[in-house]
């Protein structure tokens, strides 16, 4: 028993032929034949990181572009709609790309939420003088 | 980095290492590495000998004859040696990533 594990062709396998059927693909990810037959032998390891993290920067450009596109459909689709109303226009198209890093999220979150302070200021501004209010103040020195 | 020996013999460096191309060269040459159990006597020469392809391709066989007969510690040597063999071959295979079902396991020596 276990006599077939032993006398298995595995046991006579050869290393070469092994190294052959891999050299195909470490050469489409960017190996040279030098680098795989006569380097450091540790190196395919560092090619194949790095041919993961290529495909998943890919994957990554992808979907942004994907966002981009159905962003833009969206902003599109109010003239698209068959019973839109006369004149109705198609949103903008984003002024910048997005921010792929989280400093500059937080300084295009920043920026945004000035301009919202400074538009609520002026609306409100322009509310309170539309109102006459009496200035307390001088009120309160006439009195 | 690859696992290698160093040593110095008569003056001169030595490193030894193996690369796919010295493996490829070694079993064309008829070595095979199952015949280490066999066939030690013949075979444990062979890949030592074979160690030298990579960076002292030239080196006569009586050198190397020689300096293998003055290593110390051969046991450890060889199990050096035949770990260095396996590296070309292990490097293409991947780790599992880390999953639940994966097996760790330990050797008593």
């Amino acid at each position: 028993m276990g006599g077939e594990l032993l006398n298995s062709s595995s046991s006579k396998v050869s290393y070469t032929e092994q190294f052959y059927e891999h050299f195909p693909f470490y050469l489409a990810i960017g190996m040279t034949y030098d680098q795989y037959w006569n380097d450091d032998c540790q190196l395919v390891k560092f090619y194949r990181k790095a041919h993961k993290l290529k495909n998943e920067q890919k994957n990554q450009e992808l979907w942004l572009q994907g966002m981009y596109i159905y962003e833009a459909l969206c902003n599109v689709s109010p003239v698209l709609h068959a019973f839109a109303k006369r004149g109705t226009r198609p949103l903008p198209y984003p002024e910048k790309p997005y921010s792929l890093t989280k400093e500059g999220n937080k300084q295009e979150k920043e920026i945004q939420e000035k301009i919202n302070r400074q538009k609520a200021k002026a609306v409100f501004g322009a509310w309170a003088s539309r109102l006459k209010l009496p200035n307390t103040e001088r009120q309160k020195s006439a009195n | 980095m690859a696992k290698d020996i160093r040593f110095v013999h008569d003056g001169k460096e030595y490193r030894l290492e193996f690369t796919r191309k010295s493996i490829e060269i070694m079993e064309r040459q008829g070595f095979v590495a199952s015949d280490i159990v066999e066939k030690p006597m013949s075979t444990l020469p062979a890949l030592f000998a074979g160690a030298f392809l990579a960076h002292h391709r030239y080196v006569k066989k009586e050198i190397i004859d020689e300096i293998f007969s003055k290593m110390k510690n051969k046991q450890e040597l060889i199990s050096k040696l035949a770990e260095m063999y396996n590296e070309p071959i292990l490097a293409l295979v991947d780790e599992p990533e880390e999953a639940e079902g994966n097996i760790t396991w330990e050797a008593s020596f």
